[in-house]
């Protein structure tokens, strides 16, 4: 049986991101499989008593033929304020893959952040 | 090794490795700056670098251009900022110290972001040994300056002097030295080369490396690229003492650096080291 390749990118790390944020384009033609983590390297926010998670970042899964021009794939991950990592799979995505997102205004996180790829 | 290897290649009788990279990244990962206890203390420099990729080489206005010998390079690719740097290493060790000799196919781009040629948009290319043996660490670098402040320089140079060492963290372990910088780099006599960049930003052409070095004498052998060979008898490599944990050494650096506040692309389409173990016995050493 032919083992199925695999590997890992460090996209961003101990980077802090706020507002605005989108990882470098990355090249995924060999793979069919994706998953992006975030995960936290600064302290939690410890969760008010409403109990409500509030999310802390949001990121969208994005695709490109030429790794230039960016569109949605339609997933997306949500890291709450109370949680160390988030994650978000995605299958059929061509050549190129990023995640752009946004940290709730006035916050910041600072994050490891990988794309674990597959054959 | 893979089981086939197209390409201009002569190696040396003893192949260390075959590195087509139609099969896998075949162990080259990313460089990371030495810490202790907390990321935070790595050294600046080494902060914001990235792994290398697997490349199928598509652009935006033809599609894919694959690899010299199959569908997928290798890639380094920098930021979008000038002076950012993409490294990529292989870290193996060695069974004998003799003469290497490592070829590769190559080329570098700029993102083709504008739809102009960008050929000073790209700062440097460079390989680097990081080697040692019982008494030294010797780091052989060696890089085509492609550019320099927006204007095309082609030609290639090397780096003897050994930057500063820094402690990291407090256990005394853990030293560091950014060696990668701009700074100590010399011209390499007679080393002006003009490469085939193309017409677009969007056309490569691959290139031929071959770079010989002698574990035995740690001293530079050979630099061929493309149809030109230079004179390397007056190259010294950067040399140190040798460190505590670095025995029979043999690591292998690629690297791209951004002259624009532009992706400054990297590709290796193989990577073969090849060496001559019984050198030593042939000549009478």
């Amino acid at each position: 049986m032919m083992m199925r390749r695999s590997a890992t990118a460090v996209l961003e790390r101990n980077v802090t991101w706020s507002g605005e944020f989108a990882t470098e384009p990355w090249e995924a033609a060999w793979a069919g499989e994706a998953m992006f983590f975030v995960r936290r390297l600064d302290g939690l926010i410890a969760p008010d008593s409403s109990a409500v998670p509030a999310p802390l970042l949001r990121a969208r899964v994005q695709l490109s033929p030429d790794g230039i021009r960016w569109i949605d794939e339609g997933c997306s991950l949500v890291l709450n304020a109370d949680d160390e990592m988030a994650f978000v799979r995605v299958r059929e995505f061509g050549g190129w893959l990023r995640l752009a997102g946004t940290v709730r205004p006035g916050e910041t996180a600072k994050v490891i952040a990988y794309l674990s790829l597959k054959e | 090794m893979n089981p086939t290897h197209t390409g201009p290649f002569r190696p040396l009788p003893d192949i260390i490795y075959a590195d087509d990279f139609d099969c896998g990244l075949q162990g080259w990962t990313g460089l990371i700056g030495n810490y202790e206890h907390s990321l935070d203390s790595i050294l600046p420099e080494y902060r914001d670098l990235r792994p290398p990729m697997l490349s199928n080489a598509t652009t935006w206005d033809t599609g894919t251009g694959g690899s010299a010998t199959g569908t997928y390079s290798m890639k380094l690719a920098t930021r979008a900022k000038s002076r950012s740097l993409a490294v990529g290493v292989k870290r193996t060790t060695y069974p004998v110290a003799c003469p290497l000799q490592l070829e590769m196919l190559f080329t570098f781009k700029p993102e083709a972001s504008q739809l102009r040629l960008s050929l000073a948009d790209v700062g440097a290319v460079g390989i680097i040994f990081d080697l040692q043996d019982a008494q030294r660490r010797v780091m052989p670098h060696l890089r085509y300056l492609n550019a320099i402040n927006g204007e095309l320089a082609g030609r290639w140079q090397f780096k003897q002097r050994s930057p500063t060492f820094h402690d990291i963290g407090d256990s005394g372990d853990t030293v560091s030295h950014f060696h990668l910088g701009p700074d100590g780099w010399q011209d390499l006599p007679g080393g002006d080369q003009r490469l085939c960049y193309n017409e677009i930003a969007t056309k490569q052409n691959w290139h031929y490396l071959r770079v010989g070095f002698d574990l035995a004498t740690m001293s530079f052998t050979a630099l061929q690229c493309n149809d030109r060979h230079f004179d390397v008898s007056t190259l010294e490599p950067m040399t140190m003492p040798a460190m505590p944990n670095l025995w029979c050494m043999l690591n292998v650096v690629l690297f791209a650096e951004a002259s624009a506040d532009r992706r400054a692309f990297f590709y290796a389409d193989s990577v073969l080291l090849s060496a001559d173990f019984d050198a030593a016995k042939k000549d009478g050493r």
